[in-house]
Order: structure tokens, then sequence, then C-alpha cells
């Protein structure tokens, strides 16, 4: 998740060390004053001691430089971008203006008949004909309507898996838990192929439906399979935070409840329900931020007829309509805000933190009796199942289904084109190959970049002092801004070129796609490190400090190394998420020899949903392999 | 007890380490109040105080975890309150031992060797061997500290923070994460090194009971501040304010008017009662406003002189003697006895058994 950091306990930290001097008063370090025994004195540490101290004074500003690189990064791969882009929604011909917003939020296109009282009608009137009348929504409406539905199936979707996964014990439950988090990494539009090969006319539904003799449905370009897709990687997120907050309930005061005279439902509703609501209300609140800055899944599954506001400000942009795309973006970017912030509040004042001591005893799943009580929510379980096979299990196995399937039988046709294509095809099209290569090779410099930057603000955000929460947010906001806003900030700003002085500095058009990459993959670098620097006991650090290690050196001998699974996760992540980012990839690819994976699989889908499928199938296996990989190179398993 | 360990008569040692004037304000709350404390040259400092008195805030202040907001730190004379805690010559240890998880024992105590030669021109390994003997821990090296008992992981922490020879030992509440029998047994231990190396050595505790026990001076803190800073006995017996003369063992403190002013003892009327208390030391005048205390091992039962009327209210037996509460017109009394009590009893003390706090006008 990439919001709603724990703001977990405070601890007293020490705020100093990268701006104190070294020459401010270094100490002679081993003349000791014991009389006997033990040590005497080491009057050969001098020579020693002038290069100690400048290594140490490098060490020590270790961090302080990677927090000014780190700091410098997002300045010029994100934040100068973005400005430059947001920049023309209040600039015009030179003068700053708001007509630019005003004329959005006065146009029914955008805000429907909310646009009619933001141009002065009566609210009342405006609301009784909405409620009465003919209504229109708008796409900003369409988009928070659409969320607003995406949501309340994802909780539904995903409370049924908590209960299970947190209340029964049976064979693969962990495992099963470990991969609620699997959809997170996979790239959206594989996951739009993979719904089109389920539910499209010639998808796996229909086939099931014809079986049993029903006709056949077409859900591609619904507001449904739209919906579905976004329950697909929602509802295992709502599972995920609402398993870890059952798994915090504390046995004993649930006992307390009963021994008090509670039945088994007053004891849940009283002393469980009201830890549960912050984790659902939580993921509740994360699937309407994503779902409403959704972009690939309505792209290829939707069209346009559904447009979202990120599918219109990628339309604006493509339009070269650079100044309504970034109100509209800033528009999207309040409201997501608006959101998070009300959360937040929310969080602040309900978090529950329970000890969780003594965890809840799981029940087995298979039934050890034959009583209603013990039959009745087994099969309810077992409704739930199917339900979930389908729009979990389903899209992906239908995709590589799809990729081997043809109208007589089993076939590799649609990799026999891949092959061919590469071989073959004209500069202008697109060719695997190229694909794949740039995917790995984008992945590794997102990583190489974004792993040290997560490090570096873990550490910055993690330590007390003035300003922190600033540095928090400034270091969090790349999550939130729309990555078409950060892709086309990137083009005009560091892609176009710098002038300083007489020479144009440019960064090419692969690099910014790195750097685009970086930016949005870092925050999940600090996801999976902060917490663990968070929860790793500060007198540690400081018995390291007071026998001679350098900040730095602490970090490196101490805290890294206790968290070494947390920075192997991030990294898996940074990886897999570079893999299938797709938003600012989509601005950024100029030609064809710049398209990743994902940039491949959307110009298939629309006329070859085959090869689309063979490309989604690629891209799955070099993801899987590569997070696997990755995973084992640290050599401990991760445990998000 | 050891009062007299520290050089054994002749002149002072130098000071090791000096607070002069230090406070230090968190946002809302001030933890340590223009605090001044020195501190000599090999000697055991103990500072002891209720939680939340700024004993733990004063050991990070000197160990360069926090710093302060107002005043200096010196160690041998030399400002170090900017310099940071790896640049300080400390060694600290922590209640919760706070061993590296992922080190071996003998990586553990060889920690800071990567960053000081070892004392003496021994190898590392012969540094890390001669510390673990010195803990009772020889050929522990290549143990993992999570499979050792809370006193040997604290033997462990001791060892790691003296390996590389600091010039101040810090311990933070060491043993109260031990049970009362390891601690009064490594309690000794501790205090053995200690006059074995002679290292300064600044220690915290909520115990007065162990501050009284193992230091050569204590410190009673007291919101921020020290109330006293003495030798154990001097704290014990001449407590220098109500809070420590509480503070520091059971206690009867009473206050009272003074009547009439003899050569070495005053009247003071205490709660209907007129009490002798002597006042060797203090100029008290009639109409003074007197404060004194009476230890409970001093109130003797039967006792003719300043006999107190009273009714027990509670007894605790506790193997060699009993503690019983008693109720004196409204006012709580302590006093010791060898077998629980019951019923009214008659307790009277000596006048120079009553130790004077303050004389108010």
């Amino acid at each position: 998740m990439p919001t709603g950091r724990d703001a977990s306990h405070e601890r007293e930290l020490l705020a100093e060390a990268s701006t104190r001097s070294v020459e401010s008063g270094e100490m002679s370090r081993p003349v000791g004053s014991q009389r006997e025994g033990v040590k005497g004195n080491a009057g050969d540490a001098t020579a020693n001691g002038r290069a100690r101290r400048v290594r140490d004074g490098l060490e020590r500003r270790l961090l302080g430089l990677s927090a000014v690189g780190t700091a410098l990064i997002l300045l010029v791969l994100f934040y100068y971008p973005v400005w430059t882009v947001f920049r023309e929604s209040v600039v015009v011909d030179g003068t700053a203006t708001l007509s630019v917003f005003l004329d959005l939020l006065r146009d029914p296109f955008y805000f429907g008949d909310l646009a009619r009282v933001f141009a002065g009608e009566s609210p009342l009137a405006v609301g009784r004909e909405f409620l009465f009348g003919e209504r229109r929504l708008g796409i900003v409406g369409f988009t928070a309507y659409q969320a607003a539905l995406s949501t309340l199936l994802s909780v539904a979707l995903g409370l049924p898996a908590a209960y299970v996964l947190a209340r029964y014990e049976f064979y693969g439950r962990r495992t099963l838990r470990s991969l609620t988090i699997l959809p997170f990494v996979l790239p959206s539009i594989m996951v739009a192929v993979g719904f089109a090969a389920t539910f499209g006319r010639t998808g796996t539904l229909n086939g099931a439906l014809g079986v049993v003799g029903l006709g056949p449905v077409d859900l591609m370009f619904t507001l449904e399979v739209v919906l579905l897709a976004h329950a697909f990687y929602n509802a295992p997120l709502v599972a995920r935070v609402t398993v870890a907050a059952w798994e915090s309930v504390d046995a004993s005061a649930v006992e307390t409840a009963r021994s008090l005279g509670a039945s088994p439902f007053r004891a849940f509703r009283d002393v469980i329900a009201p830890q549960l609501y912050p984790a659902v209300l939580m993921g509740a609140a994360l699937t309407f931020i994503f779902t409403f800055g959704t972009f690939p899944i309505v792209l290829a599954l939707g069209g346009f007829q559904l447009a979202t506001v990120e599918v219109f400000v990628y339309q604006l942009v493509r339009d070269l309509n650079y100044a309504e795309a970034a109100a509209l973006a800033i528009v999207e970017l309040v409201i997501t805000l608006g959101v998070l912030y009300a959360y937040l509040r929310y969080e602040a004042r309900h978090a529950v933190r329970s000890s969780g001591a003594r965890p809840l005893p799981r029940k087995r799943l298979v039934p050890t009796t034959r009583s209603v009580r013990d039959l009745l929510p087994r099969a309810g379980i077992a409704g739930y199942a199917v339900i979930a096979v389908f729009v979990f299990v389903a899209p992906i196995v239908s995709m590589v289904y799809a990729s081997v399937a043809g109208p007589n039988g089993p076939t590799l046709a649609h990799y026999e084109f891949l092959v061919e294509r590469q071989a073959t095809g004209a500069a202008f099209q697109v060719q695997p190959w190229p694909a794949i290569r740039n995917s790995i090779l984008f992945a590794v410099g997102a990583l190489a970049i974004s792993l040290p930057m997560g490090v570096a603000i873990s550490v910055l955000t993690t330590r007390r002092y003035r300003g922190r929460k600033l540095v928090d947010v400034v270091a969090m906001a790349p999550l939130a801004v729309s990555g078409i806003i950060v892709g086309i900030g990137l083009l005009r700003g560091p892609v176009f070129g710098f002038e300083i002085g007489s020479y144009r500095l440019a960064v090419g058009g692969a690099l910014a796609i790195v750097a685009a990459h970086a930016v949005s993959c870092y925050p999940f670098v600090v996801r999976t490190v902060a917490p663990g620097l968070e929860r790793t006991d500060q007198s540690l650090l400081e018995s390291a400090r007071a026998l001679g290690a350098s900040r730095t050196r602490a970090l490196l001998d101490v805290e890294l190394p206790l968290i070494w699974p947390g920075v192997v996760a991030g990294a898996a992540f940074a990886f897999a998420i570079s893999m299938g980012e797709f938003s600012s990839t989509i601005v950024l690819a100029t030609g064809t020899d710049q398209y990743t994976m994902p940039i491949a699989i959307e110009r298939f889908i629309g006329r070859r949903l085959g090869p689309a499928t063979a490309m989604g199938v690629v891209l799955l296996v070099v993801t899987s392999v590569s997070f696997v990989v990755i995973d084992r190179l640290g050599g401990e398993s991760y445990g998000i | 007890m050891g009062s007299e360990g520290v050089t054994g008569g002749g002149r002072e040692p130098p000071v090791a380490l000096e607070l002069e004037g230090v406070s230090k304000l968190y946002a809302e709350t001030t933890a340590v109040d223009d605090l001044s404390l020195s501190v000599r040259e090999g000697e055991f400092f103990t500072l002891v105080g209720p939680s939340g008195c700024g004993k733990t805030t004063t050991l990070r202040l000197i160990a360069g975890f926090e710093s302060p907001t107002a005043g200096t730190v010196r160690f041998r004379g030399v400002d170090v309150s900017g310099t940071p805690p790896e640049a300080r010559d400390v060694g600290v240890v922590f209640q919760n031992y706070a061993l590296f998880p992922h080190m071996s024992v003998g990586e553990n105590v060889g920690y800071g060797l990567n960053f000081a030669d070892p004392p003496g021109g021994v190898s590392r390994e012969r540094r890390v061997a001669e510390l673990l003997e010195l803990v009772d821990l020889a050929g522990f090296e290549e143990r993992d500290p999570e499979k050792l008992s809370g006193g040997q992981r604290q033997r462990v922490a001791i060892a790691r923070a003296l390996a590389p020879g600091p010039d101040v030992l810090l311990l933070d509440e060491p043993m109260s994460a031990l049970d009362a029998q390891l601690r009064e047994h490594l309690r000794v231990q501790v205090r053995a090194i200690q006059r074995e190396l002679g290292i300064t050595t600044v220690y915290i505790t909520h115990d007065q009971e162990e501050a009284l026990a193992i230091s050569d001076r204590v410190a009673v803190m007291r919101a921020g501040a020290p109330e006293q800073v003495g030798t154990p006995t001097e704290i014990y017996r001449e407590p220098a304010t109500a809070f420590v003369a509480t503070f520091v063992g059971d206690n009867n403190v009473f206050d009272g008017e003074v009547h009439a002013v003899g050569e070495t003892v005053a009247s003071v009327a205490v709660g209907g009662e007129t009490l002798e208390v002597a006042t060797a030391g203090h100029e008290v005048t009639a109409g003074d406003r007197l404060t004194f205390c009476v230890r409970p091992e001093n109130l003797r039962v039967d006792a003719t002189t300043n006999a107190l009327e009273t009714a027990v209210s509670s007894a605790e037996f506790l193997g060699e003697t009993s503690r019983v509460h008693l109720a004196w017109g409204g006012r709580d009394l302590v006093i010791r006895t060898p077998e629980p009590r019951e019923g009214r009893v008659v307790v009277g003390f000596a006048p120079e058994d009553a130790h004077v706090i303050d004389v108010g006008r």
C-alpha cells in the first residue's frame, strides 16, 4: 500500500549526526584511565587517527550527501517537470489566471450538473433536477461514481476472503495470504488482457456459459468488466489489511467479553469489529484513490465511452491541450488528496493498536461435525470460492489459455506471430524482443536509482526532527500525481532539455523513462524499508554509535542487516512495478525502439488479442521470474 | 557501605565528567532543568529517582544521544556538547541489553574495535577473549546472543561497552529486566569489575536500595535536577529534603512550630504533642517551622522519650523484620519490629535520632 504510513510509536532520536562537524573536539580514543591489566595505552593511534578521521568525515557526510542527491533527483525528475505542466494551467499567454480552472469547473462535460452550480445556478434547483429529472455526471462525476462502485465491490469481495484467511486453518493458507500481494505488482495492462480473454465475446466466460446452453454475453467495454478488473486489484488489498487487523485482535479480549456474558455475536460486534473498521476503511479509501486515478484498465477494457479523468488527461495530452490536461490533473489530484486527508484524519483518531499478544485461534476449514452451525458458514465459503476463482484466477489462466488456443485446438501461432514480427516486422511495427529487452533494462535502471533513494528517504522520515512531516509529504507526493503528468513533464522538461548558458542539457528518452520509473518505484521501497527502520530498537543504533560507529556505519552494520528482508522486498516491488509501468512510459516512449512490454501489449490488444495474450504471458513470466530471483538473492522471505 | 573506595585518602582525583547548567527541553516538557554535576575519575556515580525525573535524559546527554538545550557537558575539562556519541569515548549499557542479534557474542564484543585499536596493543581476538573472561563468559565467542539468558546477555553488553577502553561507562538501568536474585548477584559483579578497571561509571536506577548498595556517590533526582548529591550514608542518614528523606528508604517526616530552644535540643509542637529534636548544626529560634525525620528503625516501641500513642493500621511480615504502619492523630507512621504487631502501640525516639531537614522562618 503506498499511503497511510503507520505513524508508529515515537522515539527519541538524535537529529544531528550529518550536520555535525568532525573537527569539533575530537578526543583521543583509546587512552584509558585504567590502572591495570586489561588495558594500557595505544600510542600508535595518532598515525591511524588522521586517516580514520578523513574516512569518518566522508562517512558522516554520506547520509547527508545521499539526502541531497535524492532531493536533487526528485527536484529534477519530478517536481520541476510536474511544475512545468501545472504552470500551463495557471499561466496563459504570460499572465497568471484561473480562467482555465473556472472554465473547467463550469463545463458540464466534466462536472455534469455540478457544473451548473459552479456556474452560479441555485444548488437546490440543480439538486432537485438531478434527483428527479435528467441527470448528468460528467467525466469527473462518472470517475467518482465508478470508483465508489469499485470500492463497494472490492470490499464485498475482500471481506469474505479476510474472514477465511483470518479465522480458518487449511492447507496453503499462508501461501494464499502471501499471494494477496501479487495482484498489486501485476502489470495492469496484462490484467486487462486477462480480462479481455475471460469476459470477451470469445472468452472463457462465454465458453462456460455455452456449455450450459446460455447465450453469449459481451462484457467488453462495459462498466461491469471495468469494476471487476478493479476488484481484481483492490479486493486482495482490502483482504490483506483486514486480515492483518483481525490477526492482531487479542484472544483474551474476546474471552473477557465472553466471560462477562457476551454471546459470540456480541463479542464480535463489541470487541472484534471495532478493531476491524479502521482497516476496512483504510482498504476502502485506498481502493477509491487507486480506482479514481485508473488508466490502463479503462483504456483497454472500457474504451473512450467509459473515459475516466485520467483517460481524458491522456486524451488532452495527445491533442496537445496541455493547459486543460494540467488543470484536469490538478482537479484529480485535489480530489484524491482530499479523500486521503479525510482518511488520515480518521485514522489518527481511530487507530486501534492491539498488542495481539495472543491471536484468536483458527478453526479448521474442513468441518468437524455435521451441525448446521459448522456447515452453514462453510457452504458460504464454498460459494464465495467459486466467485473468487472467476474474478481472481480466471483472468490469468484465461490469458495463458488464450495464448495457446486456436480455432482448431492448441496452437503456438500467436507466439510464432511474435517471432515472425521480430524477424520481418517493419521499423514502425512493434517488435517483441526490444520490448522485452527495454523492460528489463529500464527495470534494472529504475531499481538502481530507486533502491538507494528509498533507503535514504526511509532513514530521513523515520528520524524525529522538526519538519519531518513535510519531508514525508514531499517524498511521497509522486504516488499521488498522475503518471501521465509526470511523463509529459519529463518529456517537455529534461527530455527537451534545460538551457544552461549556451549549452543545452537534455536527457535521452530512455533515460527519462528510467527516471519516471524510478520516481514511481521508490515509494514502494520506502514502504517496505521504513517500517522496519521504525521498529528497529533504537538502543541498538545508539549502542553502535557509542562504540564508535558513525551514523552511516551504524546504518550499514546494524540497521540494514536487520531489516534486509524488507530491503529485498522493496527491490522486488520496485522491479515489478517498473516492469508493469504504463502511464508515463506511454507518454515518454516516442519510438518503437523504446517500447516496453506493457506498451507492446497495448498496441496489440485492440487489433489482435492472440498476440497480446502471448505477449502478456511473456510479461507474466519475466515479472514472476524476476520477483522470485530477487527474493531468492535476498536469501530470506519477505514479510509484508 | 563503600564510600571509602575512591582514593583511600589523600587529595581528590580529578574531575572526569562535568555537567554545568545543563537543560534539555522537549516540545512540551523540560526533562532536565539547569542541572550541574561533576563525577571524579574512577568514581561510581549513581543517578537515582522516580520515573520521569530526567535521569535517563541526563545519561543520554552525557552519551551524546541528545544535545543540551542549554549548558555544557565536559569530559576531562573539554567541552563535548557538540561531539557526536561515536567520538566521545563512552561505553553504554542499556536495560534491554541491545545486543546486535545478527552478530555472534564475539562479534558483538568486538564491534567497537572496528573504530578503535584494542587498548594495550593486543590483538582484536585477544581483547575480546579478555573481556569475556572479565565478565565470566570465557569461550562464549561463537554463541548466538539470542540464545543466552538475560544475565548472560547483560554481561555481554557490559563486555562490549568496555572493549574499546572507554573513559566513561554509562549504565542505564542495566538490572531492571532481571529477577531479584540475579540482580543482586550481577550488582556485586558490576561493582567488582568497576573497581578492577577503575573506570569512571555513571549508573542510572530507580531502585534506591541498589543505588545505596553500589555507589561511591549518589545523586537523587527530581523534576530534572538533583535534590541531593552525596555518599550513600549521607543520603540515607542526612537527607537534605523531605523528598530525599521519603524516597530513599522508609521514613517518618514531621513538621511543626518550635516552642522553645535549648542548647542542643528544640521543643517542637507536632499534632498536639511536644517533641524534643536535636538541632545540632542548625540555627533555630522559637517560632520557626521545623521539618525533621525519624527513620523507622529509630522509632522504638515502648520508648519513653517523645512517646506517641498510636494504633496499628496494617503490618507486613518481611522475614527478618516486619514493617508496621501506624496511625497517629491522622498521620501515618511506619516502624520496623521483629514481629508483626496489632492493637495499640506506644513508640518514641531519642532526640538525636531525629534529623532536621529544613528550618523555615
